[in-house]
């Protein structure tokens, strides 16, 4: 039997994979760097902070979108427990996101400290679960794997 | 914004951690304002009006008035200023451009186009002749080119001294010239880019001309750029017109505009622009007597010790010498103009008192500002509630026009600048 097959995808190539790293990047990014602004009160650092949670969020989005597509055009995605964890916890991460891209709109300190440094942990925490369980899908499942299940 | 657009935005404030309405602006207008606390939204109210010009409208003024074009179809004049032999000078300016450090400024571009005229200013100076006294000026000349962003005007004798963004500069003038070329003579280099966030610099001369001030704005809304960025700003400069020479004269006046002296006095007064994004109603713009060697709270607090959350590190030992100013005069009314009257030619109610151009909100949900008022004095100090003097710059959700610069003619008429409706306005007493 084939692997799960991801319906966003182009010659095969699965979109929704090729584009979480940037928003996984950007979110653990933002933590450092308001962790960087807690300590050194440097609002350069706020700055790299507002530019990364923004483009986070913005691509986060599209891979959302991609995503959503993929989970419906499988039914046996859809079966997957680590797929309903993945999907609902990043509806979370980027609920969180997207606040917290609003907080770091602010001017001065409260920008950042300290409601934009807790949701910043807050969406890295939430993305360990959903992460773990995205890799799931891929390599305990096969999702958009090429080849068949054994 | 449309209503629409405000609707979605207030579902958001309110999914997100409500905020309170705006109250009425007359609470906040005197010497002792009602301050509500402080609050910080997800997304802050905006209303920023769609910019239409006057086309067949004109301005409202209040009883006992008159309003005419001294001139139309400019472009973008921000301030005025009255020669003694009748001329008026009119600088034509536009900011010299914010670069862009965080992704809060392309969307705040986008909003504040529409604010904005869409109106490419010359940065210069043009001098309007009214040679028949009919009250609109018939001759029009480019008196100063290719300056640098130019705000304030002031006339010392044979001087004339011009606050380009980044400079004072002074040109020697000659009564009834109508163009001086060259660039001037640098007197003193002030804060200028890259970042400029407050652009316009004011000036005025002392009574006894020995000295000129200059208004310089904060480079920030609150320190967001960082403090290394304030040095010499959000204060008013002392520039000796001798040396060049300068001393900060008074500090924490956020965005200090209008300088002048009170006629018969030693006493410089100014109106600031308050700090945005702590709500509707926080925090007062105000028209203020500055003392010299004062600390008005920027950035640390405001109208006194109340202090700004947003500001890291705090300075206590500068907030709990910082002082109120005089006169609120309500929340982000953007007051830009200030002329005190002493002429004769308005209705005796209008003496004594100040003239404040009010340029309008644009973080507020309902809008306030976008007229010209006056404020009553009375032993030498603002005594009583502002009364309004020139209003229908708005109608609805659309902006004819937005008051600037003020001056007084040498008919004792009132003089406004009207830079998004491309107008000088000129008031006087109905016939």
């Amino acid at each position: 039997m084939p692997n799960p097959r991801a319906t966003a995808s182009i010659a095969g190539h699965p979109l929704h994979v090729m584009l979480v790293p940037i928003p996984i990047s950007c979110f653990i990014g933002v933590l450092a760097t308001d962790i960087a602004y807690w300590c050194s009160l440097n609002p350069q650092w706020a700055d790299f902070s507002a530019w990364l949670v923004s483009i986070g969020v913005i691509v986060a989005a599209i891979a959302a979108i991609l995503g959503l597509i993929d989970f419906a055009g499988e039914r046996r995605i859809r079966s997957l427990a680590a797929a309903w964890i993945h999907g609902l916890g990043n509806v979370l991460v980027l609920l969180l996101a997207t606040c917290n891209a609003f907080v770091h709109s602010r001017d001065g300190y409260t920008a950042v400290v300290p409601t934009g440094l807790i949701l910043s942990a807050l969406t890295v925490l939430v993305l360990l679960v959903t992460g773990w369980n995205g890799w799931a899908m891929v390599h305990r499942h096969g999702v958009a794997v090429m080849g068949e299940r054994p | 914004m449309t209503r629409r657009h405000l609707l979605a935005a207030a579902a958001l404030v309110a999914l997100c951690g409500c905020g309170p309405d705006a109250d009425d602006p007359r609470k906040q207008i005197g010497p002792h304002p009602d301050l509500p606390a402080p609050h910080q939204y997800l997304i802050p109210p905006m209303h920023v009006v769609k910019n239409v010009g006057w086309g067949n409208a004109m301005p409202k003024v209040a009883a006992g008035l008159r309003i005419t074009a001294l001139a139309r179809g400019l472009k973008n004049p921000r301030s005025v200023y009255a020669l003694p032999n009748g001329d008026v000078l009119v600088a034509e300016s536009d900011g010299p451009g914010e670069p862009v450090s965080r992704p809060k400024q392309i969307v705040m571009n986008l909003v504040e186009k529409r604010a904005h005229s869409s109106v490419k200013a010359g940065n210069r100076i043009l001098l309007l002749r009214d040679t028949n006294g009919d009250g609109v000026a018939d001759e029009r000349h480019i008196f100063i080119d290719h300056l640098h962003s130019p705000f304030g005007m002031v006339l010392v004798g044979g001087d004339l001294y011009v606050a380009d963004t980044d400079a004072v500069l002074r040109f020697s003038y000659q009564p009834g010239q109508t163009h001086i070329d060259g660039p001037g003579t640098l007197l003193t280099e002030l804060p200028g880019g890259p970042i400029d966030h407050h652009w316009t610099k004011s000036l005025t001369a002392s009574p006894d001309g020995s000295k000129l001030y200059a208004g310089v704005g904060s480079n920030s809304n609150i320190t967001e750029n960082g403090m290394a960025v304030e040095r010499g700003r959000a204060a008013i400069w002392e520039i000796d017109r001798a040396t060049g020479a300068h001393r900060l004269y008074a500090t924490g006046l956020r965005n200090p505009n209008g300088l002048t002296f009170q006629p018969g006095t030693q006493t410089l007064w100014a109106v600031v622009n308050e700090r945005d994004e702590l709500g509707p109603d926080l925090v007062p713009d105000c028209l203020t007597s500055v003392k010299a060697g004062a600390f008005y709270g920027w950035p640390y607090s405001y109208y006194g010790q109340h202090v700004d959350p947003r500001v890291m590190p705090q300075r206590p030992d500068l907030v709990a010498k910082a002082i109120a100013p005089d006169y609120a005069l309500s929340s982000h009314v953007a007051p830009l103009g200030l002329v005190f009257y002493d002429g004769t030619a308005l209705p005796p109610v209008y003496r004594g008192g100040a003239f404040v151009g009010e340029h309008g909100s644009w973080d507020r949900p309902a809008l306030n500002g976008y007229k010209v008022i006056y404020v009553p004095f009375s032993g030498g100090r603002p005594s009583g509630m502002a009364r309004d003097v020139v209003t229908g710059f708005i109608d609805d959700d659309s902006a004819h026009g937005r008051p600037v610069g003020l001056a007084v003619d040498a008919t004792g008429a009132l003089l406004i600048a009207d830079d998004v409706g491309g107008a000088v306005w000129r008031v006087t007493s109905a016939p």
